[in-house]
């Protein structure tokens, strides 16, 4: 059911051009499996079966991977030792645009684990927490609200987020969106720190997308409104192919590694 | 005694006979009696290549009527044996008798390279040929028949004969047929190129396989005033004894 | 429809010859990028077949065309995003526009997108009075200089650092500096600026995936991102082919993709967007509109010479291997696609007759299918292009040639049907060849149109005396005699 006349007419020219009756839609045939194949099946049991060892194997690709990227990665033992990477961070880096130092971070259950709150604020470095957008609030006052983590966001050096999954193949962070975990964490500030619990680093694009189409407790959201795959920091070389670091995004790119 | 039928590229015919002498000397040599139908003139290729299909087809079908009962054609071009092999098939896909014959004949036309070493099995033909070679590869007979290693094989086992590597062996060298007359800027622009890679290469001459090219970029040479020959395969594995 | 420069090939390709800048930088890039990607293809764990399988995937999907995008859009719209299906490029641009002025949008952005180069949407929006930004590093570099891009993926190519200095120096208002690392903080800083108060971010699609409703997005500088996370309304441009079923499809085929376009195992930034921003979110567009974009490619579709076409990623692999694109450079070929890809797209979007030059102007070498991230075969396309220049075709509104051109051909036609008239002809040829200028050793200096082209930088061979065939014939005779 075509809701524009300009989409019946697409339709109908591509359906001839293909050399089908113009105005019949066609049933999908299997182009849409509900079945995963076995090379898929195989694919999830070798994410379900891995082995500490075998996990341990992926720390390493993922390093290897990540190396030439410009992204770093540090595997951390606990909690309390990724706070203290961060707050290192903190320290040792200033701010890309000037101004006081600030850090922005998703409202997520990881993050809010490290207890970083305390330590910044004896320090006296803001951290923001991007919280949900209140459903109650009337429109103007979203906006405004929006408008409000915006610049929050945008006048942080350091931004945090909470991984979905890490494929080690690619040194690659995959990141759905939800309220609270807003985008921008991961593209306005200029260090970009993404925490990622060992349990979901994957091998490669592959497993991800056979857990994204199969696996129930990761189906049902699927991919989101917004997936992104980041692997490393920002990068161009459009001015006489030399590689420059920091084009739109963060120049500065960390993983921390972190158990569970 | 094997016999081969040797199917003369018309660049060859007519500007360079001693390659296809040469062919004929090598073939001997290893004990071939070699069969050369008087009557040929053209695949079609040029045409083809220019979009004139039904002109090439003409020239295709007196080409199959020549050599469609031979056993085993050679051809010391790889342009003319991807037209063969790829491309007059295609020619004749509305007509299935021709194009049953067009893809029997395909099936027995080789390369000249590619029949020494892959159909005959031999790389040693007892050559000699002082000096410093580079060798060129052309783009059909690289990239249309997949021949890369053969005529370097060949070249290795020559007496005397050092094979050195240009810069950029496998890029093309702007001849095109009509289009080095019909785009002359672009066509120079290559072989200013390729002659400059030959140059640095120290070779005193560039060996093909094809003579479109050979001619072309000798063609640049000689203009350039450079002293490096252009010689087909053939005119150096013919070489010594 | 952006302006179609098609028949300006041969100056251009002369211009573009001449610039020893560009030669350089053209070099480089194909020195980097051509040989890199054949490695990459080897390297890949499937093996260099994984471009057949890529290219069956691409086909499939392109003969469920109509499926998937009925499903694409579906999805889209269950998610609150909106679609709209244009025929040709004014309707997609107008769709545009009329977004823009509904939301009063003034300020858009925009991230590397070679489709709305082609629709030519930047003009469009720009007489609606908006603004419109390109992001891409080499794309702003292009756009402040007022001029086009040179290669799909090193849009900027062109430009050396001193450029591109004096460039910067005058829009944004810094100290005149040629560091590439400070050129590009500058660009960062200028363009943060617009990212955050653009209204509208407009992308192109990379791929979209039919079944979960998406479509994706790749760069490297986060630019794509920045304009699809930040403005109000974030419009998607994608040609209609840019499309495959499934997941497991969309990884194949975009691993090829980042291989072939930079050598990379992927790109920075791959992002998938299947919708607006979501009640509680407090970022992402607000609105979010895929145009889906015909304009000509239906055509294609229906011819079975050109439909493998449609399989076309515009990964630029074949623009990094091409001998002739690596002389003449990206402006030569006078629409949006330049190199391999341009040669065939740009005449079946715009005009065989008018591109005849971008059919004929190659030597058919075969780099640019080794190459192909999606093993799409250019040379047979040129080809098939050159026999409807010779032969005509009314679908595609082409007449047949006509004129000299033809007379020579069909001369030639006689003269190989004739060995004993070739044989003359051959003889003729020995004779007269002895009227013209010639070196020393025989070579022939000039010769007479329309051949001369040939000799304004080279020698011609000279007709041999004896030609191969009458010397064998002439020994076998002797042979039989003796
Ligand atoms: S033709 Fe092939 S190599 Fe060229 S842009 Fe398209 S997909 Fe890439």
């Amino acid at each position: 059911m075509a809701e524009h006349r300009e989409e019946t007419l697409f339709f109908q020219t591509l359906r001839r051009a293909l050399g089908h009756p113009p105005n019949a839609a066609r049933p999908a045939g299997d182009l849409f499996p509900a079945e995963p194949s076995a090379e898929e099946r195989r694919l999830l049991a070798r994410v379900s079966g891995r082995s500490e060892r075998e996990r341990e194997e992926l720390v390493s690709r993922l390093a290897a991977a990540a190396r030439p990227l410009h992204l770093e990665v540090q595997a951390l033992d606990d909690l309390a030792a990724a706070r203290d990477a961060v707050l290192r961070l903190v320290a040792e880096k200033s701010p890309e645009w000037g101004g006081e130092k600030q850090l922005v971070a998703w409202s997520h259950p990881l993050i809010e684990s490290l207890g970083l709150a305390e330590p910044l604020a004896r320090q006296g470095i803001p951290l923001h927490l991007t919280r949900p957008v209140d459903p109650a609030l009337d429109a103007a006052a979203a906006d405004e609200e929006r408008r409000r983590q915006r610049s929050r966001i945008a006048a942080s050096f350091i931004g945090i987020t909470a991984a979905d999954f890490c494929l080690a193949e690619t040194a690659t962070v995959v990141l759905r969106n939800r309220p609270g975990e807003p985008r921008s964490v991961a593209l306005l500030p200029s260090i970009h720190v993404a925490l990622v619990p060992r349990s979901r680093i994957l091998a490669d694009m592959k497993e991800l997308f056979a857990l994204l189409r199969w696996e129930e407790r990761f189906r049902t959201e699927g991919l989101s409104n917004y997936l992104s795959f980041i692997s490393g920091p920002s990068k161009t070389a459009d001015i006489e192919a030399t590689m420059v670091h920091g084009a739109h995004g963060p120049r500065e790119m960390v993983v921390f590694l972190v158990p569970g | 005694m094997d016999t081969v039928t040797l199917f003369v590229p018309c660049l060859m015919d007519a500007f360079r006979p001693e390659a296809a002498e040469a062919v004929v000397a090598v073939f001997k040599r290893l004990g071939f009696a070699v069969h050369c139908p008087a009557e040929q003139t053209c695949c079609g290729q040029p045409a083809f290549n220019a979009g004139y299909r039904n002109e090439a087809r003409t020239a295709a079908r007196r080409f199959l009527r020549l050599f469609g009962d031979a056993e085993a054609i050679c051809c010391p071009s790889g342009s003319c044996v991807a037209m063969v092999r790829h491309h007059v098939p295609a020619l004749f896909d509305g007509e299935p008798d021709w194009r049953a014959l067009a893809l029997r004949t395909a099936a027995r036309t080789f390369e000249f390279t590619e029949y020494l070493v892959d159909v005959l099995g031999r790389d040693d033909l007892g050559a000699s040929f002082p000096g410093r070679v580079t060798y060129h590869d052309s783009c059909h007979l690289l990239r249309g028949l997949g021949v890369r290693e053969q005529p370097r094989r060949l070249l290795r086992r020559v007496r005397g004969l050092e094979l050195v590597e240009m810069k950029n062996p496998d890029c093309c060298c702007g001849f095109g047929g009509a289009f080095s007359v019909k785009y002359p800027d672009i066509s120079t622009a290559l072989v200013a190129d390729k002659v400059e890679w030959i140059r640095e290469s120290g070779a005193e001459a560039v060996v093909g396989a094809d003579l479109g090219c050979l001619l072309h970029i000798e063609g640049a040479l000689r203009r350039k005033g450079l002293g490096v020959r252009a010689l087909h395969i053939a005119q150096v594995l013919a070489g010594g004894r | 429809m952006s302006a179609i420069r098609t028949d300006r090939y041969v100056e251009e390709a002369r211009r573009g010859i001449a610039d020893p800048v560009l030669r350089r930088a053209l070099a480089g890039l194909q020195e980097r990028f051509g040989r890199g990607t054949a490695e990459a293809y080897r390297r890949l764990p499937e093996g260099p077949g994984l471009r057949q399988t890529a290219h069956a995937i691409r086909e499939k999907a392109i003969a469920h065309l109509d499926i998937l995008l009925e499903r694409l859009a579906r999805r889209i719209r269950e998610n609150g995003g909106e679609v709209f299906f244009a025929a040709t490029a004014e309707e997609a641009v107008a769709h545009c526009a009329g977004i823009a002025r509904r939301l009063g949008v003034k300020i858009a952005v925009k991230g590397k997108s070679m489709v709305t180069e082609e629709i030519g949407l930047n003009a469009a929006l720009a007489a609606h009075g908006v603004e419109v930004v390109e992001t891409d590093l080499g794309e702003y570099i292009v756009q402040l200089a007022g001029e086009t891009p040179s290669h799909i993926i090193a849009p900027a190519i062109h430009k050396t650092r001193n450029e591109i200095a004096d460039l910067f120096a005058q829009h944004l208002g810094i100290p005149r500096t040629t560091d590439p690392p400070r050129l590009t903080h500058a660009a960062r800083r200028a363009l943060r600026e617009k990212f955050l108060a653009a209204d509208m971010g407009i992308s192109g699609v990379n791929l979209a995936c039919a079944e979960t409703g998406h479509i994706s997005t790749v760069s490297n500088e986060g630019n794509i991102r920045m304009a699809t996370t930040l403005a109000r309304v974030h419009v998607a441009f994608m040609g209609m082919e840019r499309i495959v079923a499934r997941l497991d499809e969309y990884e194949i085929i975009l691993r090829l993709l980042c291989r072939g376009a930079s050598v990379q195992d992927i790109g920075t930034y791959v992002s998938f967007i299947g919708g607006p921003r979501r009640p509680g979110e407090s970022d992402g567009p607000e609105e979010f509109h895929l145009v889906v974009v015909d304009n000509g490619r239906s055509r294609m579709l229906a011819d079975p010479r050109f439909r493998e076409m449609l399989c076309c990623i515009r990964c630029a692999a074949c623009l990094n291997v091409c001998p002739v694109y690596g002389r003449i450079g990206g402006h030569a070929y006078g629409f949006a696609y330049s190199g391999p890809v341009g040669a065939v797209v740009t005449p079946l979007l715009t005009g065989i007759r008018r591109g005849r030059d971008l059919c004929l102007g190659e030597t058919l070498c075969g780099a640019c299918k080794d190459a192909c991230s999606m093993d799409i075969d250019l040379p047979r396309m040129l080809l098939e292009l050159r026999a409807i220049l010779a032969e005509g075709d009314p679908g595609w509104g082409v007449e047949p040639s006509g004129g000299l051109e033809r007379q020579v051909w069909k001369l030639w036609e006689g003269l190989v049907s004739r060995p004993a008239l070739y044989e003359r002809a051959l003889q003729a040829g020995a004779v007269l060849q002895r009227l013209l200028p010639r070196t020393p050793a025989g070579w022939i200096r000039r010769l007479p149109p329309p051949f001369s082209g040939w000799t304004k930088s080279r020698d011609f061979p000279p007709v041999a005396a004896e030609p191969f065939r009458r010397r064998f014939a002439k020994r076998r005779k002797e042979a039989d005699r003796g």
